[in-house]
């Protein structure tokens, strides 16, 4: 009972530096249960077939997020010992056993892990709630909020919560159990070495990873390339290449800008600056590989972040453009229209069709592009609810709902506006393009536009593609797809083809269902988008975790720096604003270069995945929310740092003056 | 000419009935270019004068007059650039930056005082040639030996010209033979390059180094000594005698 209230009492006392550690618990469990509850809830399970995809993706990176938190609270855990080296030194020489000592630091962290556990639970199913808001409104399901609390997702927190935490205590125990009393009193008296790393250790550093940086980049841009399973091995080595590379620039980055500094001496002799850089230096010195770790973990969040939510807002605003007809088929062989009638009779038994088009899509010759009649095209508009058009019989007009292309047509028209057809001369010009979502990559062309000529120019066209599409009274349901596709594969279905053509050796046939596709599209970018959050967000918090430690686990030793300079004048005004810098130097180091691969990401998605989302700036727009979220997350804990780090070590100003 | 002056300062801490006078009613002057030793024995009061001097600790009543102006009305905003221009400091523990290399730590008293960069160079040579630390330069602390850090400080100490550099048992941290040449460098500091200098210590071998000791006793003066024109090793005889009136003398003598 004694050791519980000593423990108490430390815990209540040693709150500042528990701080930080105790917020970055509660919030890990706080993610790991929100996140977990709303996996587990059958509420959103049950919106679509395949959300149990939801499930298992955040499962998965569950038991990744405990993995690495346990690395984090391993650390955590370290500096906590070294602040508190003294008193247990002080226990030990006032008789104190060993196991005992063991027995009070293990009973303060499970205190102080429980109540992180309870909070993160409390907060945890409160956050689900609103997770699933968030998911519901997306979906356009009818949601009113409320606490998503499940057994399950509570259950499976604890263990991971447990197995991460328990790594953390049996190294303390270990450390407390090797420490020797003189080791654990005068510790901190020992000088710091300050290392120069040698000019040619960096030269051939710096060699390899511009070769890692070469070579993965290669390696990514071919796995782009590639259209089969093996492009993972290469997009997987690429961006293995890529971390490697960062970690490396990290083993040297500080080092290079430091020395670079120091060789500039009249920058460096001037005012606090001299002091700033060996604050700096040391800091650089030994964190070393944890920062280079550091940087590795927030590249990896910030582009997780940035590909979730890319992908996942990409997946959305396509989803309107893909799947713009309740039912549809489309065939790539120069088929009769009639043959699709027994196809529309069944669809008929499914959902009652409304209105139907069979359509050819034709060959415009050298132009390498297809073409409508301009009734089809006005029956499609029809269909999807727009406004018929005109065409005179010297004219034809685009089509175009992939927006990556306008610039390439419109030039192309003003360099020349006439083509020619089966013998007919056709104009056009660039108020005569549309671009309402029509589904060109499949139903109403193929090459992401289409144009439209008169129906007795389309009359002598080769008609080589052939489209049905049907507006149904109820919209269809999502089970039309598999439907449809077990009858026209049954072999009932009878096709006929075009007298004088022939079906090509590789004909295609492809079914586009509305109702599947908006609830597949929704799932995808529902699981992306929380996945690619989760995991980011997580990783923020623990690197800015390690960050703040390793800036605190140097303010005693700080204090004494800063003592030194208050006496030789600098005041306290000025101290604070040497603060900041450092604080700056430390914390905005480490985001340059994932800054920097974040940028190359945006370029890199644009160019190759550009053409195949649909809405302008969509990549940019998440890149900068990217960035917008990790900066909030990053300040929070800068400023807790510096809230911290500030009172501690300019103590001794404010209490003289 | 009288560079620093006390009047009957005064610092108390606590509030009635449990007081402490650390201070309590010191008056003294210090002339330029005068080694002045304060010694008495714990809870004397001498680092808290030290303190109250060095503008580091303030005072409950009285004047402390440095060059003619009362330390004890300057603005906080103003006081860091007061000290940075007239202070120079001596610490036991040397209280280097063990972030920077000994040429560093002597320049960064220089770069806070706003000095130009192509001065600077000069300046630290021209001072570590004075104080034989050279050869160390270019090392970081934890690199040299305690006689050299304690150098080093003093190199820091003086570089800026201060009108005084206070002391704080400058020699608590050193063997005797390093003791002996850090006492003879900043007996040279105040000979040959006129520095004033005022030494808190309870070291009598140290004190002996000085022209003239005051001896402070429950926050007053007790006792002045003056060297005059004897040796160091009668000099030191007197201190004891007055040690042992203080009665610390059996504690003191190393």
């Amino acid at each position: 009972m004694m050791y519980a209230k000593l423990a108490l009492r430390n815990v209540k006392r040693s709150a500042k530096d528990y701080a930080i550690y105790f917020a970055t618990l509660s919030l890990t469990a706080t993610l790991l249960c929100a996140f977990l509850s709303l996996g587990f809830s059958s509420d959103i399970i049950g919106m679509t077939e395949n959300m149990s995809m939801l499930t298992s993706g955040i499962l998965a990176l569950s038991v990744l997020v405990a993995l690495i938190a346990s690395f984090v609270i391993r650390y955590a855990v370290r500096f906590m010992l070294g602040q508190r080296k003294r008193e247990f030194a002080t226990y030990e020489i006032l008789g104190m056993e060993l196991r005992s000592i063991q027995r009070l630091f293990l009973i303060e962290n499970i205190l102080i892990g429980a109540g992180a556990f309870l909070i993160g639970i409390v907060l945890g199913s409160g956050l689900s709630g609103l997770l699933a808001i968030f998911v519901k409104s997306i979906f356009h399901t009818p949601h009113n909020y409320s606490v998503y609390f499940s057994l399950k997702a509570v259950l499976v927190t604890m263990l991971l919560f447990a197995l991460m935490y328990g790594s953390g205590l049996i190294q303390a125990a270990k450390i407390i159990r090797r420490k020797k009393i003189i080791e654990l009193l005068y510790d901190e008296k020992k000088n710091e070495k300050v290392k120069d790393k040698s000019i040619i250790r960096l030269v051939v550093s710096g060699v390899c990873t511009i070769l890692e940086i070469t070579a993965g980049v290669l390696l990514l841009v071919n796995g782009l390339k590639i259209q089969t399973n093996v492009a993972m091995l290469f997009l997987g080595g690429g961006a293995g290449l890529l971390l490697l590379a960062v970690y490396s620039i990290y083993r040297n980055l500080p080092f290079l800008l430091i020395g670079s500094v120091h060789r500039k001496k009249n920058y460096l002799l001037h005012g606090e600056r001299l002091f700033l850089m060996g604050q700096l230096k040391q800091r650089f010195n030994s964190v070393g590989k944890t920062l280079a770790v550091i940087a590795t973990l927030l590249t990896v969040s910030l582009l997780t972040m940035f590909a979730g939510l890319t992908m996942g807002a990409g997946y959305e605003a396509n989803m309107e453009a893909y799947y713009p007809y309740d039912f549809g088929v489309a065939v790539d062989a120069p088929l009769t229209k009639e043959s699709f009638d027994d196809v529309i009779s069944f669809v008929d038994t499914q959902s009652t069709v409304e209105d139907s088009l069979t359509y050819y899509l034709y060959s415009a010759g050298t132009y390498g592009v297809e073409a409508l009649s301009i009734s089809d095209y006005n029956h499609l508009r029809y269909i999807l609810g727009l406004e018929p058009k005109t065409l005179r019989q010297d004219r034809f007009l685009i089509h175009c709902d992939t927006w990556i292309y306008m610039e390439p047509i419109k030039s192309a028209l003003s360099e020349s506006a006439t083509i020619e057809l089966a013998g007919y001369k056709l104009q056009s010009s660039s108020e005569e393009i549309f671009t309402e979502p029509m589904e060109q990559y499949q139903m109403a062309g193929t090459k992401g536009y289409v144009i439209v000529v008169p129906d007795e120019v389309a009359s002598q066209l080769p008609a080589e593609k052939i489209r049905l599409v049907c507006k149904l009274k109820d919209g269809g349901t999502p089970a039309l797809k598999n439907d449809a596709r077990t009858n026209l594969n049954s072999g009932k279905w009878k096709p006929t083809v075009q007298p004088g053509m022939e079906i090509p050796e590789h004909a295609t046939l492809g079914i586009t269902v509305k109702a599947w596709g908006i609830a597949n599209s929704l799932t995808g970018y529902t699981t992306i988008s929380f996945c690619g959050l989760y995991l980011s967000i997580v990783f923020i918090i623990l690197s800015c975790t390690i960050l703040a430690f390793e800036q605190l686990s140097r303010m005693e030793t700080n204090r004494k720096h800063f003592q030194v300079i208050y006496r030789l004048g600098v005041d306290r005004q000025q101290q604070k604003r040497l603060i900041v810098q450092e604080l700056s130097g430390f914390f905005v180091l480490p985001l340059i270069v994932p800054s920097i691969f974040l940028l190359f990401a945006t370029i890199g998605f644009h160019k190759f995945f550009g053409e195949a989302i649909l809405q302008a700036n969509l990549i940019p727009l998440n890149a900068g929310i990217t960035l917008l979220i990790f900066l909030v997350v990053y300040s929070v804990y800068f400023c807790a740092t510096y809230f911290i780090y500030s009172r501690t070590v300019t103590a001794e100003s404010h209490n003289s003056h | 000419m009288s560079i620093l002056q006390t009047i009957d300062l005064k610092k108390y801490y606590g509030t009635e009935p449990n007081i402490t006078r650390a201070l309590d009613g010191v008056n003294f002057s210090v002339e330029q270019g005068e080694f002045v030793g304060i010694m008495g024995a714990s809870g004397s009061g001498k680092t808290t004068l030290l303190n109250c001097i060095s503008t580091i600790d303030t005072a409950t009543s009285g004047h402390i007059n440095l060059n003619g102006k009362d330390i004890l009305e300057i603005k906080e905003k103003e006081i860091a650039r007061f000290r940075r221009e007239n202070l120079g400091f001596i610490f036991q523990d040397f209280n280097l930056l063990d972030t920077l290399t000994i040429y560093e730590n002597i320049a960064l008293a220089l770069t806070i005082n706003k000095q130009s960069a192509n001065q600077i160079d000069g300046k630290v040579q021209d001072i570590a040639g004075q104080l034989a630390i050279r050869d160390v330069l270019a090392k970081y602390p934890y690199q040299v030996s305690g006689g050299q850090k304690q150098r080093c400080a003093c190199a820091r100490a003086i570089i800026n010209q201060p009108q005084l550099i206070l002391a704080d048992e400058p020699t608590g941290a050193l063997d005797s033979n390093s003791s002996r040449n850090l006492l003879e460098t900043m007996q040279d500091m105040n000979r040959r390059m006129g520095a004033t200098i005022l030494m808190v210590t309870h070291d009598a071998v140290s004190a002996s180094y000085a022209s003239r000791i005051l001896f402070l006793k429950d926050g007053q003066i007790y006792k002045e000594l003056l060297k005059g024109k004897h040796d160091n090793r009668h000099f030191f005889n007197q201190i004891l005698d007055i040690m042992a009136e203080l009665g610390g003398v059996q504690d003191d003598v190393r």
